[in-house]
């Protein structure tokens, strides 16, 4: 060992696993979204509480909760604009995130918020947003984004995109 | 009653950008016998066929590239036959591991037992750009919830952000330049510890210059992906006794919280309801207050991993109201005596923390313990703070949404006879 000069091997390798995964009891809410449209969250049938993300168990209360259709507009809570990121976003940045509060829900749902002006005031708290829908849906959360309401009818002009329901 | 509880052995290796010569095995090795040694120097006189059990702290399989790692680990400290649990709980990892080494010593299961957290994330390696970090975040980005959150590309700044983003929304701090006195803080401590990965002497326009991450994160108020291992060995009351050890520092609170990882669930998404759940029950363990805590602890590690979040755990700890966060380090700079620097009234991170040292995820949280017991024994190195109170706390957070978060609370033998 003395003296020796030490030199590291490298060996290049991947983890890759595919799936054909099953969304269980959330699947209508992916359904909804892929084949109408509709932003579907839950109400626990025995608190009241609306869940979103949907879930068909009240977390709570250990009682049901039922599908109710949800308004397509809400307030953003907080956002952040990100500038750098992991390999698999590095080409969507800048991109905009924040946590919407959809008008009528108790919680707040992660989603990308895009603007044709992405700074910070323009995805501030307290920001009115509305959901745009992409053309081609596979029932899958990147079906949808918020665009602040008064670029929304720009983004559901362009083609790729159109409006809720 | 549970058994009395104390740390006779610390172990850390520096924490790295990238060991070449080392796999996480053979760094968990030198932990372990960085920590035998520390607990024969400290008087006693062990070796690792004493150690009665083993609990791992390792956070990411796809870091290590391998799946249960800890077994693989337990093989090459020697440690077959006995049994080795891990513990996996995102950037708490290390704070969880403290945790649980302590209930296999105070059950009664162990009477010696090792906690050990490893990490090594820099064999990540992302080919488009050439660089290792893009693919270790992408690799962390899978815990984020796959259904509605990894989709957005949401990763560990964007998730910490969103909550000191609230913060400011609430309380008009901490604003970027306090932000700043953290990174000048704990990259400036980190000068004085040889085992840091990023020591730098930085100012304000530094941070606030440097390249943005998510708004209003910047480079210099994140902490590193690091490569380490940190090792403690516990004991029992008995055991202590029995082994002479001169300086056992007694772990007099442990305690942990996971809040709701769903930022979106929370009443209030600029705070940490872990932490200050965590720390209340640390603090009434250990016989201590939530309300007077900055008076009752001579240091506290906490786990800045970014700037902001660290200014807020010292409001959710109990060092100062709610919203006197970041005006709390902002008016001590430069203030001997004062805030959370060095020589300040509750000196935080004096190792560097996070921000100073890197973060090696399991290795993390037991570093921090570490640091926070070793101060207790006055054998910190150029990082010592004054003892008086005979008294540290280290805390972890960690995951989606930092919902996890743990406190550990120590004391010397001066520690537990002051009230
Ligand atoms: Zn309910």
């Amino acid at each position: 060992m003395s003296g020796e000069k030490f030199q590291a091997h490298e060996i290049r390798d991947f983890i890759k696993i595919n799936y054909k995964y099953t969304m269980g009891g959330q699947s209508k809410f992916f359904i909804e979204l892929k084949n109408n449209k509709k932003l579907l969250g839950t109400k626990c049938t025995k608190c009241g509480k609306t869940w979103m993300p949907p879930r068909i168990n009240c977390s709570e209360c250990y009682e049901p909760a039922d599908w109710i259709e949800m308004k397509q507009t809400g307030t953003i809570e907080v956002s952040t604009i990100v500038w750098y990121t992991t390999s698999a976003f590095i080409k969507a940045i800048p991109y905009g995130v924040a946590f919407v509060k959809l008008d009528g829900a108790d919680t707040a749902l992660l989603q990308g918020i895009f603007s044709e002006n992405l700074v910070p005031s323009k995805v501030k708290k307290g920001s009115f947003v509305k959901a745009v829908f992409l053309k081609e849906r596979e029932g899958k959360m990147t079906d949808f984004f918020f665009v602040p309401e008064d670029e929304y009818e720009t983004w559901i002009n362009k083609p790729e995109y159109e409006g809720g329901v | 009653m549970p058994n009395r509880v104390a740390i006779i052995g610390v172990g850390i290796t520096p924490f790295r950008a990238r060991y070449l010569d080392k796999t996480y095995f053979e760094l968990a090795y030198d932990a372990t016998k960085l920590a035998l040694d520390d607990a024969n120097k400290n008087g006693a006189q062990i070796t690792h066929k004493d150690l009665e059990s083993t609990v791992y702290g390792i956070y990411n399989e796809l870091f290590e590239r391998q799946f249960m790692p800890d077994i693989f680990t337990n093989s090459y400290l020697g440690m077959n036959d006995k049994p080795g649990t891990r513990i996996a709980s995102g950037g708490a990892t290390g704070g969880y591991t403290v945790r649980m080494a302590y209930a296999e010593v105070a059950s009664g299961l162990s009477d010696l037992c090792l906690c050990i957290g490893l990490e090594k994330c820099n064999d990540c390696y992302d080919e488009q750009t050439g660089v290792t970090t893009p693919e270790v975040l992408n690799a962390i980005a899978y815990s984020a919830d796959m259904t509605y959150e990894y989709p957005m590309g949401m990763m560990a700044a964007s998730s910490y952000v969103s909550m000191v983003n609230a913060h400011y929304e609430e309380f008009g701090n901490p604003t970027e330049e306090q932000m700043a006195y953290v990174s000048i803080k704990n990259h400036g401590n980190a000068m004085l510890n040889p085992k840091a990965q990023s020591p730098m002497k930085v100012t304000v326009e530094d941070v606030m210059y440097s390249r943005i991450i998510c708004y209003p994160f910047k480079m210099l108020d994140c902490c590193l992906y690091s490569e380490a291992s940190a090792a403690l060995i516990l004991a029992n009351e008995q055991k202590v006794k029995e082994l002479g050890v001169e300086k056992p520092i007694w772990i007099t609170g442990v305690a942990a919280a996971n809040t709701d990882c769903f930022i979106g669930n929370r009443e209030s998404i600029g705070r940490l309801y872990s932490n200050i759940e965590a720390a209340k029950a640390a603090y009434k363990m250990a016989g201590l207050d939530y309300d007077k805590i900055k008076e009752q602890i001579d240091v506290a590690e906490l786990h800045d991993a970014f700037s902001g979040q660290e200014v807020i755990s010292y409001e959710e700890l109990g060092f100062v109201p709610f919203g006197e966060g970041g005006p709390w380090i902002e008016k001590s700079f430069e203030k001997p005596g004062e805030g959370p620097w060095l020589e300040g009234e509750l000196p935080c991170c004096p190792s560097g923390g996070l921000i100073g040292c890197g973060h090696a995820v399991g290795a993390t949280g037991i570093m921090s313990t570490g640091e926070a017991a070793l101060q207790l024994r006055e054998e910190a190195g150029k990082h010592q703070v004054t003892i008086e109170k005979g008294r540290s706390i280290a805390h972890s957070i960690g995951g989606p949404g930092a919902a996890y978060a743990a406190v550990i609370v120590m004391a010397n033998e001066e520690g537990l006879k002051k009230p």
